[in-house]
């Protein structure tokens, strides 16, 4: 049956909290490694030695296995310890609904994020930086700079400031609020050092 | 000692994760109701039979006095730490020194300026007009604030909670509650420009 | 998903935000091989968009035993579930790197090519990182293992998918056994000029060395 609409985060609250009571172990331990070997078994799933794969048909068995286990299995919230259900059409109408371009950034630093399809010769974007891995506060802008000023990056993610005067940034802390924002201040500083002030953090 | 530096929300925290350990009920029952009584006696605090707004200008001073002795002694509890926090005079002094004295609230022609007053200076206060955080049914929203919106004597509008939002209950700490607040601000610039004075402060 | 998750997905989806959605499936845990880890990885992709109202997604499939994103097994992960997403839909796929080995080693940047060969030519449109030594050592990534991340996926993009399969398999061939003894890099400070803010001779000797290896292995990646 078609789908109403796609789905809004309050709908999916809505699913949940009606959704039936499973164990959280039983749902890590029994319903998802069980569900996952019969799709797998359904739809000879067998990635051999290849490592990207070729065969349009291994690729679209992937994909239904993959969308049937979430239509199928549905999804877990651990707070209410409930599952939801998601049609198959309200995935796809979900995938319609997603914007297919965005861009990053502004003005000339900006980076087109577009769809590739398959191994298309346009690289795709690269977003240099830690990852939020830790960085320590006094070169924090240093090691921002050292990846915004690299000619092959489009786009910045940073990482996590260590401390912030001298105070470990702890999560769940006001310290951690202000590093954060200081982290984004400091981004700003390293792209503006790097000459590119409009490149997306 | 002059303070080094007011105390801000950092080392709030930091004062806080080191202060004394001290039991919730031991804090409400005992250090709090002790406290406030010894401060009383200490700055003879009795209030007049007759006066319900004070008069007497020594007793006025004194009761600031007793306040600030009494933040000074006792600190402040954090319920999660189960700590309490522990300040100077200076630092009391400086933080005051840091409150601004005057706001301004709103923009354009709506805008207002909340100043300090001194007693009951001829200038009126700032009136706030709204339901103040009390439920509002999601059909009168807008219609209920413009009410206040449109009262000349009102300066800036205090809000109410929306009770729903697409008739689905607003259920704190959840996606409704967040939906819902989102909407009510909406609401509330939608319903002063309603009323012809979009710039009113919310 | 918990309720944190989703209300601060109801502001974000109100006020208009580019919402990324991140999972990081584990391979070796209670998914199982690599083929049940890839269906789980698709499912959940699909949820980031269907259910939780995500722009773009960010995966980052990493392994168990080692904490990386850059064994052979999590490559095929990746790679098959981004290969059957991107087969099927048009979305935003994007994913995260995390090298076994630290800065200024040439593990490091064969680990962090090999796995952006992996990502461009299963088809993603975003690569991030990277965070190399695992994420978890203070000031242990520069700028330079970013430049063979995007260098390694500018020459890959638009080849053919079966020479970079050999391409990687020989750069895992190189690396992977040394995951038990990895070199563990040195820090920011010792890696770059800290004033002028340049990578110093050593790296760039380094760099260059690796871009040799990557050529040897099958892709004439510019220096």
């Amino acid at each position: 049956m078609a789908a109403t609409r796609p789905l809004t985060v309050t709908d999916v609250y809505e699913r949940f909290v009606k959704g039936k009571k499973v164990p959280e172990s039983e749902w890590d331990y029994t319903i998802i490694p069980q569900n996952l070997t019969a799709l797998k078994e359904k739809y000879h799933i067998d990635f051999g030695d290849e490592i990207v794969p070729e065969d349009p048909e291994v690729k679209d068995a992937l994909f239904q296995a993959g969308l049937e286990m979430l239509v199928e299995t549905g999804f877990y919230c651990q707070d209410l310890g409930r599952v939801m259900k998601v049609t198959e059409e309200e995935v796809w109408e979900g995938i319609k609904k997603t914007p297919k371009k965005l861009i990053l950034g502004e003005g000339r630093d900006i980076a087109r994020f577009y769809p590739r399809q398959g191994n298309s010769p346009v690289k795709p974007i690269i977003q240099g930086g830690p990852t939020g891995s830790p960085v320590s506060e006094d070169m924090f802008i240093k090691i921002m700079q050292s990846y915004a000023q690299e000619a092959v990056i489009d786009d910045l993610v940073d990482g996590v400031m260590n401390t912030v005067e001298g105070k470990p940034s702890k999560s769940g802390t006001p310290y951690e609020i202000r590093a954060t924002m200081q982290e984004l201040r400091m981004t700003k500083e390293a792209r503006t050092r790097a000459g590119r002030p409009g490149l997306g953090v | 000692m002059a303070s080094r530096k007011y105390v801000d929300v950092f080392e709030a925290y930091d004062r806080f994760s080191e202060g004394d350990r001290i039991p919730e009920e031991t804090w409400d029952y005992q250090i709090i109701p002790s406290n406030a009584r010894l401060m009383r006696e200490r700055y003879d605090i009795n209030f007049s039979k007759t006066d319900i707004v004070p008069t007497d200008a020594d007793l006025i001073d004194r009761l600031f006095l007793a306040g600030v002795d009494m933040l000074m002694t006792t600190g402040i509890y954090n319920t999660d730490f189960s700590r309490v926090l522990k300040l100077d005079e200076d630092e009391i002094y400086d933080g005051l020194k840091m409150a601004p004295k005057k706001l301004s609230i709103g923009s354009g022609k709506e805008k207002v300026k909340c100043k300090a007053r001194r007693g009951n200076s001829m200038r009126k206060p700032i009136i706030e007009g709204g339901p103040t955080g009390a439920p509002v049914s999601e059909d009168v929203f807008e219609a209920l604030i413009v009410s206040y919106a449109q009262e000349p004597s009102v300066d800036t509008i205090v809000s109410g909670v929306l009770n729903s939002v697409g008739r689905h209950p607003a259920v704190t700490n959840t996606p409704w509650e967040i939906k819902a607040t989102m909407a009510e601000i909406r609401h509330v610039r939608e319903a002063t420009t309603l009323a012809g004075r979009p710039g009113m402060g919310i | 998903m918990d309720l944190v998750g989703l209300n601060m997905l109801a502001g974000w989806t109100v006020s208009g935000d580019t919402i990324m959605i991140e999972q990081m499936p584990i391979f070796g845990g209670y998914t199982g091989g690599v083929e049940e880890t890839a269906i789980s990885d698709v499912a959940t992709t699909l949820a980031s968009f269907a259910l939780f109202s995500g722009n773009f997604h960010l995966d980052g499939p990493i392994h168990i035993r080692w904490g990386v994103t850059t064994a052979k097994e999590t490559f095929q992960i990746a790679a098959h579930a981004c290969a059957a997403v991107d087969h099927n839909t048009d979305l935003l796929l994007a994913n995260q790197y995390y090298p076994m080995a630290g800065p200024m080693t040439e593990m490091c940047l064969l680990e962090t090519a090999a796995q952006a060969i992996n990502d461009t030519v299963s088809g993603r449109e975003l690569l991030s990182g990277s965070a190399a030594a695992k994420g978890v050592v203070l000031d242990k990534f520069t700028g330079m293992e970013a430049r063979i991340m995007g260098e390694a996926a500018r020459c890959a993009a638009g080849q053919r998918v079966s020479d970079m399969n050999e391409t990687i398999q020989k750069l895992l061939d190189i690396y992977q056994p040394h995951y038990v003894d990895a070199p563990a890099g040195v820090t920011f400070q010792e890696c770059y000029d800290v004033t002028t803010v340049r990578p110093k001779k050593e790296y760039l000797e380094i760099y260059d060395k690796a871009v040799q290896t990557i050529r040897d292995c099958g892709l004439d990646i510019k220096r």
